[in-house]
């Protein structure tokens, strides 16, 4: 009988904390990450899960959120809406995960979404930024970074102030979905603000990887400044065509090309680009942040560090902060109060301050614009953490 | 006028693309009667394996062929032995479908091998752009477009004076004929996945090299696909035509036509030809198969 005490006492001291939601333990907070694990796009989903990890430990290693140390599962989802739906599911239901931070693609947390409503789960998007994601509010949702519109926006706005001439011809070349229409936007607010010359818009499919036509198509309209909404293969694909017929282009990319590997595929055209990114590409923070990373992780993951390791870095700080302050009675609920609550939260230059006090539960919306360096293979702050 | 070339230029290397995959469909289908669905995956497979070996022993293009084309033709070969003989004698949707799922299991099986990450394939070719009157072209697009006609040419070769050529040809007329008269269509069958194998990894590492090496290549076999519906399933010339005229229809169209229409013209040719003649541009007309 006093074993069987014993026992059943032993089990309500290890057991989940009073009153606590799932995945708290008085030990122990899981926190959910579906990400692009395996795929064509897995890169991503490695970049992202080392923040995550670096996150996680750095705080661990410090005693972890009031005392309770942060465990992440990650869930890999191919980058395929319904695997997104069913690794959440199993989050939830098999490992009972607090929190998620790693929400793959925007198709992706657009998917999940259901299932973070109905389990009211503290969800910090930091990945795929859509305005889909944000509009309308979901009260636990809270999105990190900027639009494609206000990245490209960023870029085009200081190549007509500082770069080009003035009779420079401003081209797009963009998908033919949501993402390129986002960066359509910020084409066109620029156009208008800045009364640019830009006759020639295109479109293209998804997956297409020869440009030709479409850049003899820029070339014919004496194309000088590109948007170029292509991304990886696609992207230097197309400043590739470029190359070969002698444009003088000033080029503005997808922030996915501010990644080592894209930059390393983009190189061979020769052109010096600009990226517009949420967070920093290259500086201070980003050689502490290597500091930081390589006391938690391996030689392999720190080679997948890019713009989404930051970018979950962030989500998770965020999501770390949140439950410190909720104290030792942590809630899902609580969590989300506090994350509604946070304001200036220092990312150590990692990207503008974090601060979700705002009616969209939306931050990091400041853009800094980067020039890729072809002979130092880096990239060079053109500006600051600018909200445009 | 400028325009109008450089267009031509780009459909021809776009459309030597096509040909050259599109060609490894119609062997198989010749000798085969069957369509494989994985020839996509059987280029980017052996793109990847030239790209392996570039890599390893820094070789030049010629080099890197001699090397890469026979390991590819070997590897053909084993994907026959393992996936396809076992199928011989079952209906062709069988054989269909086991090269689906041969497309799946290579796609995946690059991933892991080779990993995710898009990269930049040296082929050992220069990269300095050559003028030919005012049409630039990057060398690697040259010696694609050199490469379908020398393939073209070394297939109508072998098919029209070597034994084994003949011989598939007799198996491509009438199988049951074939083997009554002593011929080993097993060996046949094995020979059309080995050559379809090299002209593969000459077509997977000619367009990696113009165009980055990713693990989505494969769809580049969807793509070509259409060049040996128009040219005729079972023609390797018609392939090769096929292919070309895809490739300037899709890129007359993007030029002169605009937005979406590179991805239409192509079909909308493809049906008024098979309104017409059925079989294709070149194709025999007694196909039936799947």
């Amino acid at each position: 009988m006093k074993t069987i005490a014993s026992a059943v006492l032993g089990m309500l001291v290890a057991g989940p904390a009073l009153a606590a939601d799932p995945g708290v333990t008085d030990t122990t907070i899981k926190i959910g990450d579906v990400n692009i694990m395996t795929g064509p796009a897995a890169f991503v989903g490695r970049g992202f899960s080392v923040g995550s990890k670096v996150a996680a430990e750095e705080v661990n290693a410090a005693g972890g959120v009031n005392g309770r140390k942060i465990v992440v599962i990650t869930e890999d989802d191919g980058y395929v809406p319904a695997r997104s739906f069913q690794a959440l599911t199993k989050l939830l239901e098999v490992d009972q995960i607090f929190a998620l931070n790693g929400t793959s693609g925007t198709a992706n947390v657009l998917a999940m979404m259901p299932l973070i409503t109905e389990h009211k789960l503290p969800t910090v998007v930091s990945q795929a930024p859509a305005p889909v994601v944000y509009t309308p509010v979901r009260p636990t949702v809270f999105t990190f970074g900027a639009t494609y519109e206000n990245a490209f926006y960023a870029q085009l706005k200081y190549i007509h102030e500082k770069m080009a001439k003035p009779d420079a011809v401003y081209g797009l070349v963009r998908q033919d979905d949501d993402f390129g229409k986002d960066i359509e936007a910020g084409f066109d607010r620029a156009v208008k603000d800045f009364n640019l010359k830009a006759p020639v818009r295109i479109r293209f499919k998804k997956g297409t990887t020869n440009f030709s036509a479409e850049v003899a198509q820029m070339k014919q309209a004496g194309v000088t400044v590109l948007a170029n909404g292509g991304i990886f293969a696609g992207a230097a694909n197309i400043l590739s065509e470029a190359r070969k017929l002698d444009m003088p282009l000033i080029p503005a990319e997808v922030w996915s090309e501010g990644i080592p590997a894209s930059a390393a595929l983009l190189a061979p055209a020769g052109y010096d680009y600009l990226v517009g990114d949420y967070v920093s590409l290259n500086g201070p923070a980003n050689e502490k942040f290597r500091e930081l990373a390589k006391k938690y992780v391996s030689e392999d993951e720190l080679k997948n560090i890019s713009r989404y390791t930051y970018a979950s870095y962030i989500g998770m700080k965020a999501l770390i902060e949140a439950m410190r302050q909720c104290g030792k009675d942590l809630t899902r609920a609580c969590t989300v109060e506090k994350l509604r609550g946070l304001k200036g939260l220092d990312t150590g230059g990692l990207s503008a301050p974090v601060d979700f006090t705002n009616d969209k539960q939306l931050s990091g919306t400041a853009v800094g614009v980067y020039q890729y360096d072809i002979k130092s293979a880096t990239f060079k702050p053109l500006t600051g953490f600018v909200q445009y | 006028m400028d325009f109008l070339v450089l267009l031509i230029a780009t459909g021809l290397v776009a459309g030597a693309t096509y040909g050259l995959i599109a060609i490894g469909f119609a062997l198989i289908y010749k000798a085969t009667g069957v369509v494989n669905f994985a020839q996509g995956e059987l280029v980017m497979l052996t793109a990847y394996i030239g790209y392996s070996l570039a890599g390893a022993f820094g070789l030049t293009f010629i080099p890197l062929l001699l090397v890469a084309v026979p390991i590819s033709m070997a590897v053909g070969l084993v994907l026959e032995r393992i996936f396809i003989r076992p199928m011989l004698g079952e209906p062709p949707f069988a054989i269909v479908m086991v090269t689906v799922g041969l497309a799946v299991i290579l796609r995946g099986l690059i991933i892991v091998v080779w990993g995710s990450q898009p990269a930049n394939f040296d082929a050992g070719i220069p990269t300095t752009v050559i003028r030919l009157g005012n049409v630039p072209f990057y060398p690697a697009q040259l010696i694609m477009i050199a490469a379908l006609g020398l393939v073209v040419l070394a297939m109508w070769a072998f098919m029209r004076f070597s034994r084994y050529g003949i011989a598939m040809r007799a198996v491509a007329a009438n199988e049951t004929a074939a083997l009554l008269t002593g011929v080993s269509v097993s060996r046949i069958h094995a020979l059309a996945w080995v050559l379809s194998s090299g002209i593969a990894a000459i077509a997977g590492m000619l367009f990696a090299a113009n165009f980055k090496l990713a693990p989505d290549l494969w769809f580049q076999g969807l793509k070509s696909f259409p060049a040996v519906i128009l040219g005729g399933m079972d023609s390797i010339v018609g392939a090769a035509v096929g292919g070309i005229a895809i490739g300037l229809i899709e890129s007359l169209s993007q030029g002169y036509i605009g937005e979406g229409m590179r991805e239409i013209a192509g079909f909308i040719v493809i049906i008024l030809v098979l309104m017409v003649r059925p079989y294709g541009l070149f194709g025999s007309r007694d196909i039936e198969r799947v």
